[in-house]
């Protein structure tokens, strides 16, 4: 599947946009990001292992970053956007 | 780019868009470099003046974050920690900004963050290790946020003696420990009850700390700028002692009301203060800023404001908005939420304008290289 890092945290990817790989989980996403560039899973998830309060994740354009990443299933073709929820001013 | 070198004076001013580093080998004229972290809040950044060349910020991204960077080249080349501080799965907390970061007294480094907790690293802030006997400090579920959230905010650890710390919680108080943090008891009998002439009896009466310093010659020696006004304690007091004579006095809390706080770095009993009006109105009286100096403990208080701006002044400084560097006359520097930052390099005898029109400044910090 593939998954788009957002721009502010592409220096963990070495500037790179997108990353392919396979995950059942949303909670495997991110556990295979940190394996890969590490540092990455912890800009992404809590201390409580949830996603963190402003980070938007839309799986197939669906967000589910409320949900318990290890409840979000995943499937190959299945896209995986983590972006920065829109606030502030 | 200006050089950095052995001798410099070097201004870190962390603010709500990253942090800015100004350096001077005169302290007259100054160089900048940054902001690095652009887009990220600095609310403490620090020359460690174990070292005197190692920068560290205290870097918190809304969305993604707070983690501690590090420069040993004056912002050439960060180093980013592994990972920020994290709560214990116990504790269901997690956390959400930096809010210090502190050199310690046994080759380590602390940070205070939000919502409150002491953290240590002994690895130069790659990987931390909660101070439990704190985080988990009975009753915490009690502490009061108050308006700008519930964080440790001050760290004071006591020079040569690695089993002594102060720390401040606002508003949960001031908390002390005599065994490396492995116990802790409060510390707040004497301070001010809001807007009441009596004080606090006891020690676990939570109160709203807003920054502590130590006496540059008597670290025993404490101030304390609270809500509730100026205070000073020294170890085996009883109790806080109010010091408010020459400082404005508030009307709603019947004290000094402000945030920074800093001590002389060489001379005893010399701190310096920047009231505010109060808490209804947080800019500086009348829209004239100034300073306050004590040279005696807190007997008496001066204003000192030659060369700061006496009208239109509208401003707050924040709880670390303000510090010395250690040279001798010191130099002192206040930052402003309107991105001016002032210094004196006299004490404080006179003032003029480093910088302006920067992001809201959330702390400054000032340091001599060493070792280049």
């Amino acid at each position: 599947m593939q998954v788009t890092v957002p721009y502010a945290l592409r220096a963990y990817t070495g500037g790179e946009d997108t990353v392919e790989l396979h995950a059942a989980t949303l909670a495997q996403v991110v556990a295979a990001l940190e394996s890969r560039f590490p540092g990455l899973g912890y800009r992404l998830l809590d201390d409580q292992g949830r996603m963190r309060r402003y980070v938007l994740v839309l799986v197939n354009d669906d967000p589910v970053a409320h949900l318990d990443p290890a409840s979000v299933t995943l499937r190959d073709g299945d896209t995986v956007h983590f972006l920065p929820s829109t606030a502030g001013g | 780019m200006a050089e950095i070198r052995k001798g410099d004076t070097v201004v870190t001013v962390g603010t709500r868009k990253g942090v800015f580093l100004f350096s001077s080998r005169d302290r007259r004229r100054w160089a900048s470099r940054g902001p690095y972290f652009a887009g990220d809040t600095v609310r403490h950044a620090f020359l460690d003046p174990r070292d005197g060349k190692t920068i560290y910020a205290g870097v918190t991204s809304e969305h993604w974050g707070p983690i501690v960077s590090r420069t040993t080249n004056f912002g050439g080349k960060w180093v980013r920690g592994k990972e920020g501080p994290r709560f214990s799965k116990e504790s269901g907390l997690s956390v959400t900004r930096i809010w210090q970061v502190q050199s310690g007294e046994a080759d380590d480094l602390y940070v205070g963050v939000e919502p409150a907790g002491l953290f240590r690293s002994t690895d130069g802030g790659d990987t931390w290790a909660s101070v439990d006997a704190l985080n988990a400090y009975p009753g915490r579920e009690k502490w009061d946020p108050g308006g700008g959230g519930l964080c440790l905010h001050t760290i004071l650890p006591y020079p040569g003696d690695t089993r002594r710390m102060l720390v401040g919680i606002s508003a949960a108080g001031i908390f002390a420990t005599n065994d490396s943090g492995r116990s802790w008891r409060m510390y707040d009998a004497g301070i001010r009850y809001y807007g009441q002439k009596k004080v606090y009896q006891t020690e676990d009466l939570g109160t709203c700390v807003h920054k502590m310093a130590r006496d540059a010659k008597h670290p025993a020696i404490v101030y304390q700028q609270n809500h509730a006004g100026m205070h000073r304690r020294r170890r085996g007091d009883a109790r806080w002692t109010i010091i408010e004579k020459g400082l404005p006095i508030a009307k709603s809390t019947s004290g000094t009301f402000g945030f920074p706080l800093v001590a002389h770095p060489h001379d005893a009993g010399t701190a310096y203060a920047v009231p505010l009006e109060g808490d209804y109105n947080r800019v500086v009286p009348r829209g004239a800023m100034a300073v306050y100096r004590t040279t005696d403990g807190g007997k008496r208080w001066e204003r000192l404001a030659k060369g700061l701006p006496q009208k239109d002044a509208w401003y707050t400084i924040l709880r670390d908005g303000m510090r010395t560097d250690t040279n001798d006359p010191a130099g002192v520097y206040v930052g402003t939420t309107t991105g001016q930052v002032f210094f004196s390099r006299t004490d404080g005898d006179s003032w003029g304008l480093l910088a302006e029109n920067l992001p809201q400044v959330q702390s400054v910090e000032a340091g001599v290289v060493a070792g280049r």
